[in-house]
């Protein structure tokens, strides 16, 4: 089903969903997102070293007649990001919460990731 | 994530806003049939279905059914019927005979577009479709210019009376032909007629925004349209018929570089610069003619251009375009193209710019996107045999 959540991951009400490993964590956006937004044909990755600030652009995720910014769920340094979604991007509607990760960034702050939504807030609200 | 619709967008508000949108008579079934939707123009119609890239190719490769319920519908009558179209667009209404419909734009004085539209002619009286919720504006303006010229003629807004179908697609005719007993094969490219589609009366013409083999279907009264909708998609069930959304309608218009008034018409925009110099009948008079004539005199205006992405991206409305770093032009429409799985681009470009062959860059996101100018369309007729 197109609305899954995930029960280890952390959520924005903006549909991002992060999933931390120690001082790290990898973004991506959730199911419910990539079943509305259908078809996406291009993702502009951000550039590795870049910090952005928790609620700022992260990167860019387009269907074919829709342009959907991404936001950083916490504030922190981009460590990696996942290359192989330029040459498919449909990958994030295959597999958005696997395949389909988007960035990987080191926490500068572990409070903001206590200020997310567990899975069961993030089901009310899809 | 924050998802900018950039699809559908009008940038003006014909007719002034509407406070709530009109739904079509098929929303019911549509929502039944999983439709996600939109709104446009004040209308509240299918955005997809399943998916826009999906509907789109069902359309290039076999038959899809939409419904264009928000287009307008206006009749014109009188003795001097054909006299006021031929004064208010550029087409000269005498060399369309019966039976038959045309492409045409209807200007002002100054030479810029109102709307671009299909008049048909059905005998004993015209039919014209101007655009989602141009009807009022439309209507009025030929009523005032049959008033200001003395002509026997009248316009009457109908939209509200009429559903209208399209079915679209190298399986189209094969489809609607098991729904009536007239030879669809007689019916001409751009003809049309009073007809029966599962003996509901309609208007059919051999019309289509796709580019592809289709028909429209003008179904009054509004109540009989869902029968003729259902049996459509039963007919059309062997070639793997799809109900298709706005979406896929824009993406496929966008691959033949047909025009959307909304997009390619805002801001006031002659036919020479949309490049619709085509449809322009000289040999008679109408209104906006001498402003025409002195633009081409001129020749110094900008003219729609066709650019197909060379790099990975997509261009979308308002994209500035550039040539050594100045700035040549502007997008009007952009996409990704679903069967050529690259950024493709319509767009108001310098006159010294676009050579065909041409590489521009399209500004994306402060970025610029290398764009080479190419000749309409961008997807070739015969693309669905080839791929």
């Amino acid at each position: 089903m197109a609305n899954e959540v995930k029960d280890d991951l952390k959520y924005t009400k903006t549909h991002e969903w992060l999933k931390v490993k120690d001082n790290k964590a990898t973004v991506g956006i959730t199911d419910h997102a990539q079943a509305e937004l259908t078809d996406i044909v291009y993702v502009e990755l951000p550039s590795v070293g870049k910090t952005v600030k928790k609620g700022e652009e992260l990167c860019v995720v387009e269907s074919v007649k829709s342009v959907s910014e991404i936001y950083a769920p916490v504030s922190g340094k981009i460590v990696g990001v996942n290359k192989k979604l330029e040459d498919s991007p449909e990958t994030i509607n295959k597999s958005p919460y696997g395949d389909g990760w988007l960035v990987e960034l080191e926490i500068k702050d572990k409070s903001e990731v206590d200020s997310l939504m567990d899975a069961k807030s993030y089901k009310k609200t899809i | 994530m924050f998802c900018r619709n950039v699809k559908l967008q009008l940038h003006y508000t014909p007719g002034g806003a509407l406070a709530m949108a009109i739904k079509s008579p098929l929303y019911k079934i549509q929502e039944k049939l999983g439709a996600k939707f939109t709104e446009f123009a004040g209308f509240e119609m299918p955005l997809q279905y399943s998916s826009i890239r999906e509907e789109h190719l069902t359309v290039r490769r076999s038959v899809g059914l939409f419904d264009v319920s928000h287009m307008s519908n206006v009749w014109i009558t009188g003795k001097d019927a054909m006299k006021l179209l031929s004064l208010t667009t550029v087409a000269d209404a005498s060399k369309v005979g019966e039976k038959q419909s045309q492409y045409t734009v209807i200007l002002k004085e100054d030479g810029t577009i109102i709307d671009d539209t299909i008049f048909m002619n059905l005998e004993d009286k015209y039919m014209m479709i101007p655009n989602a919720g141009m009807n009022a504006v439309v209507t009025n303006w030929l009523n005032e210019q049959a008033k200001k010229h003395k002509l026997n003629a009248k316009a009457e807004d109908a939209s509200r009376d009429f559903v209208i179908l399209a079915i679209q697609g190298p399986k189209s005719r094969e489809t609607l032909q098991k729904l009536t007993n007239t030879d669809l094969n007689s019916v001409k490219f751009f003809g049309c007629q009073y007809d029966n589609i599962s003996r509901v009366p309609c208007i059919i013409s051999h019309t289509g925004y796709t580019g592809e083999l289709g028909f429209e279907l003008q179904i009054t009264p509004n109540k009989k349209a869902e029968g003729v909708f259902n049996k459509i998609l039963d007919a059309g069930k062997e070639f793997d018929i799809k109900p298709i959304g706005l979406g896929a309608r824009d993406t496929l218009r966008l691959e033949k570089c047909f025009m959307l008034a909304g997009n390619e018409f805002h801001g006031g925009r002659s036919p020479l610069e949309a490049t619709l110099g085509w449809t322009v009948n000289w040999d008679h008079d109408f209104i906006g003619k001498e402003a025409l004539l002195k633009q081409k005199e001129k020749g110094t205006f900008e003219r729609m251009t066709c650019l197909m992405c060379v790099d990975k991206g997509i261009p979308r409305h308002g994209c500035e375009i550039h040539k050594d770093g100045r700035k040549v032009g502007i997008v009007t429409s952009g996409t990704l193209s679903p069967c050529l799985n690259v950024g493709i681009s319509m767009g108001y470009v310098h006159p010294d710019c676009r050579a065909e062959g041409s590489m521009l860059d399209i500004i994306v996101r402060d970025k610029p996107l290398k764009a080479k100018v190419v000749k309409p369309p961008f997807v070739p007729k015969d693309w669905a045999q080839k791929n």
